[in-house]
């Protein structure tokens, strides 16, 4: 089966504020995908399209047709939690469960039904190694997740996310909140990570890109602008803004990009103690 | 539907089932107070109940005039004293006070609220009756209207009352004020700061008007605590069945109504009925109140939100 | 006045009423103290009332603090596993936003305000309905009742805290409700449920207008759920109400142990606090 994601004509709100506009998109199986652009215009709500975490955000709507190796995720008759399982999600901060390093890694196995003992111990194992933290937690793996450093921690995340044994991995800015070993850390694993995953990334460093797409694609004020094979779009984009973009400069539209980035942030503020929010992501 | 979707459809409803639950109750309390103080209601009109002055149940009298002047009388010196204290302490702790001050005396407030109401009613009996009674002596042969006390007082009076229930609200007014002006946005307080306004005219005429509706929240809270508060008001405030005339005078609260004659309630028919309308009548009361303050802390939450 | 004399003014008012606020907490304290410690003898805590106690003769107050004990322990428990599920299911993915999540926040509301002498009125009624007499039982219905607003309410202040990204995290892994409510969501909000409890078994020992009715009063040690049963509020008002000076000075000691019992659990409640935001996330 493939494991591309196919999507098409998607549109996304937040209220009235159009975020995506009929974007279609094909993203190849078994490749790194990297999603640039300037901060605040869909990236990320595209990603969250794609394993229907968007469907936790009150004020979000969307329309279109997503595919999944060819399945149509947005039909009634799929399960949401078997789609999230199957596209994981690495999010731009590092959140560890309250729990001990190996819980952590154990708990997405144990709530799809795993139990075995010796079953988890394996999996925990192998899939701390391929996030490339094994070595530094082998000793205390019942220590609680929050006394990692962060960068500790988001290869734990990593670790958490491949325990459920996606076919897909999209991350966030996975490194953004890093330091840079951390960050090269991040990536080589991605980088290994591609031949059995089909990866997305989002990102506002282009060097990153660079570093590590084979496809790259502009999304910029919610459109999308350019797609193509990494080399191509960074040597010879065809659109003006992705040149733009690339080369460091912004054009003369910053007031609508500032518009939309502050509208659509106001929409992820997160709850304060007193319940006062206006639309709050899950 | 698989199994585990079942099972998460099944715990859904029953953690549902228990909070829906848990608020019906309120109904229930009230229909059962309603239900059971229904006997007195039908025998003896409203008006003669809630205005009558007599309180004699073996002869069928039941006004119930003076609890409740007592209790509103009490609350009311509790509302003057606490107020001002509640509302002055709450802002210096929020605009003034730095953040080391301010992580002190917080939960040092909240302790107050800990403390047992019998505790407090002690405290009073040591500290504030014997209080009262000399200001009384003293203040009180000069006839000023309210403030008159002729002969002896024991110091046992509503002042008393007012004084001790005034501390015990104190920590519900303030905590809720304190809440408010510190939700108070900072661009607002800026925007009147840089044009050299002082801390005080800020709040004075740009912040009052934006946290009005909370602090009467606040207040509102506060005196529907304190009309419901029973042990420690008894055991301050003298219970003698008269409405007082000076706030030096003891008198007799609605709570203290129902506390003191629970014991005589089986053998005088209406009397049963008659001590849970009474308690029908705090419920009410406190049930208004609530959710006057609570409607106005949502429509100033939605203000907020919508900013 | 010019506005500087104003500000002087009003801002030494401010300190003042503070003053006067947190003094009257410590003159509560110091007073209590004062004049209950002299009598806080080892028989007071652990003798009951012998023949003449109420006279001036021996004994202690044992009946009333194991009864209190009883009273509040079987009441928070009850209490504590009702309040958990209905303060989880206030949440998002549960009831939420609906209209019945809103009227079951007022009745709560309205519910934590009503005195608890209305408690005890309802209690009487429940008590002659029931068949029950004046009984450790009645007692602990009464008490559970006056507690489980106070315990809900603090439970989902704590629960409406937990970070978004944390859930979402959850159900990035294909989690449904069940798995993050149980799994991540209560470990994350333990400390806060924690301090719930205490806050609200405070209250339910503290209390004495909803006892009054429904426990009596004895001498006695708890033997049976049918028989009356002492509390340390009532013992205090008992006593009190005694003319002899020796029983009004055990009132202050019992007055004193009584307050002692509540601030050790606030402040235990504060310290664990403390200790848990260790384990957790932010």
């Amino acid at each position: 089966m493939e494991n591309n994601i196919r999507i098409e004509n998607i549109n996304a709100f937040y209220g009235d504020c159009q975020v995506l506009k009929n974007i279609t998109l094909n993203i190849p199986e078994k490749q790194i995908t990297a999603i640039i652009g300037p901060s605040g215009c869909g990236k990320s709500t595209m990603l969250r399209c794609f394993n229907r975490l968007i469907d936790l955000v009150e004020a979000a709507t969307y329309n279109g047709n997503i595919f999944i190796g060819g399945m149509n995720i947005l039909s009634k008759s799929v399960d949401v939690n078997d789609v999230r399982r199957k596209v994981g999600l690495l999010p731009q901060k590092p959140t560890p469960f309250p729990m001990s390093i190996y819980d952590n890694v154990a708990y997405g196995l144990k709530i799809h039904g795993t139990k075995d003992k010796n079953i988890l111990n394996e999996k925990v194992e192998h899939y701390l190694r391929v996030a490339g933290l094994w070595e530094e937690v082998k000793d205390r793996l019942k220590s609680p997740a929050s006394k990692l450093s962060i960068g500790q921690q988001q290869r734990l995340c990593l670790a958490r996310g491949l325990a459920v044994e996606p076919d897909i991995i999209l991350c966030d800015e996975p490194t953004s909140a890093l330091d840079p070993v951390s960050a090269q850390h991040i990536e080589q694993q991605l980088i290994k990570l591609k031949k059995d995953y089909t990866i997305v990334i989002v990102t506002h460093n282009i060097h990153q890109a660079m570093r590590t797409a084979d496809y790259v694609a502009h999304l910029y004020l919610g459109e999308l602008v350019e797609y193509g094979p990494a080399k191509e779009v960074f040597e010879n984009p065809k659109d003006e803004r992705t040149k733009a973009y690339i080369d460091g400069t912004f054009l003369s539209d910053l007031n609508t990009n500032t518009e939309i980035v502050s509208k659509g942030k106001r929409f992820l503020k997160h709850p304060d103690k007193r319940q006062i929010s206006a639309g709050v992501i899950a | 539907m698989s199994l585990k979707k079942r099972k998460d459809y099944i715990v859904g409803n029953l953690m549902e089932a228990t909070s829906i639950l848990s608020g019906l109750f309120l109904v229930v309390i009230a229909l059962a107070l309603f239900l059971r103080s229904m006997p007195i209601l039908f025998e003896i009109p409203l008006k003669e109940l809630l205005l009558g002055t007599t309180w004699l149940p073996s002869e069928g009298k039941f006004g119930f005039m003076v609890p409740i002047a007592g209790t509103l009388i009490v609350t009311l010196i509790a509302m003057i004293i606490a107020i001002p204290l509640s509302i002055l302490s709450a802002i210096y702790l929020a605009e003034y006070a730095s953040g080391k001050l301010r992580s002190k005396i917080l939960p040092l407030i909240d302790l107050l609220s800990s403390i047992p109401p019998v505790v407090y009613g002690v405290w009073g009996i040591l500290v504030i009756v014997p209080i009262v009674s000399r200001i009384a002596s003293t203040i009180g042969k000069y006839g000023i209207p309210f403030l008159t006390s002729e002969g002896y007082s024991a110091g046992y009076s509503v002042l008393s009352g007012g004084i001790v229930l005034a501390i015990m609200v104190f920590p519900l007014i303030i905590s809720i004020t304190e809440h408010v002006f510190r939700s108070v946005p900072s661009d607002i307080k800026e925007a009147s700061l840089s044009v050299g306004a002082t801390r005080w005219q800020t709040i004075k005429h740009v912040e009052t008007r934006v946290i009005f509706s909370g602090v009467m929240a606040a207040v509102i809270l506060g005196f529907s605590r304190a009309v419901g508060e029973t042990m420690a008001v008894l055991m301050v405030v003298g219970n003698v069945q008269k409405v007082p005339g000076s706030i030096f005078e003891p008198a007799y609260p609605l709570t203290g109504l129902i506390a003191n004659n629970y014991g005589e309630m089986m053998s005088i028919p209406m009397y049963e009925s008659a001590m849970l309308l009474a308690a029908l009548i705090l419920m009410l009361v406190v049930l208004f109140f609530t959710i006057m303050a609570r409607l106005i802390l949502i429509r100033i939450e939605r203000g907020m939100a919508n900013e | 006045m010019n506005r500087d004399m104003e500000e002087k003014l009003v801002k030494s008012l401010m300190i003042l009423s503070l003053a006067i606020v947190v003094s009257s907490f410590f003159a509560v304290l110091v007073v209590i103290v004062w004049k209950g410690f002299p009598g806080l003898t080892l028989s007071m805590i652990t003798k009951t009332p012998q023949g003449d106690f109420y006279l001036g003769g021996g004994g202690g107050i044992l009946n009333a603090i194991v009864g209190s004990l009883y009273l509040g322990l079987a009441s928070t428990a009850i209490a504590m596993v009702i309040s958990v599920p209905a303060s989880l299911s206030l949440q998002k993915e549960y009831l939420g936003k609906t209209k019945a999540a809103f009227y079951i926040r007022l009745a709560l509301d309205v519910l934590w305000g009503i005195p608890s002498i209305v408690y005890g009125a309802f209690g009487f009624i429940v008590m002659i309905y029931m068949g029950l007499g004046v009984s450790l039982l009645n007692g602990i219905i009464i008490l559970t009742m006056l507690q489980l607003p106070v315990m809900i309410r603090a439970m989902e202040e704590v629960i409406v805290m937990v970070p978004a990204e944390l859930k979402e995290a959850s159900y990035t892994l294909g989690a449904n409700r069940t798995d993050t409510t149980f799994g991540v969501v209560f470990r994350q909000a333990l400390p806060g449920l924690v301090t719930a409890v205490l806050l609200a078994f405070s209250r339910g020992i503290g209390d004495a207008a909803s006892v009054l009715f429904t426990a009596g009063y004895t001498d006695r040690l708890p033997e049976s759920l049918f028989e009356p049963v002492a509390s340390l509020p009532l013992a205090v008002f008992f006593q009190l109400g005694m003319p002899y000076p020796e029983v009004q000075a055990r009132a202050y000691t019992s007055a004193l142990i009584l307050l002692l019992i509540v601030l050790a659990l606030s402040i235990a409640s504060r310290y664990l606090e403390k200790r848990f935001r260790k384990n957790i996330l932010r």
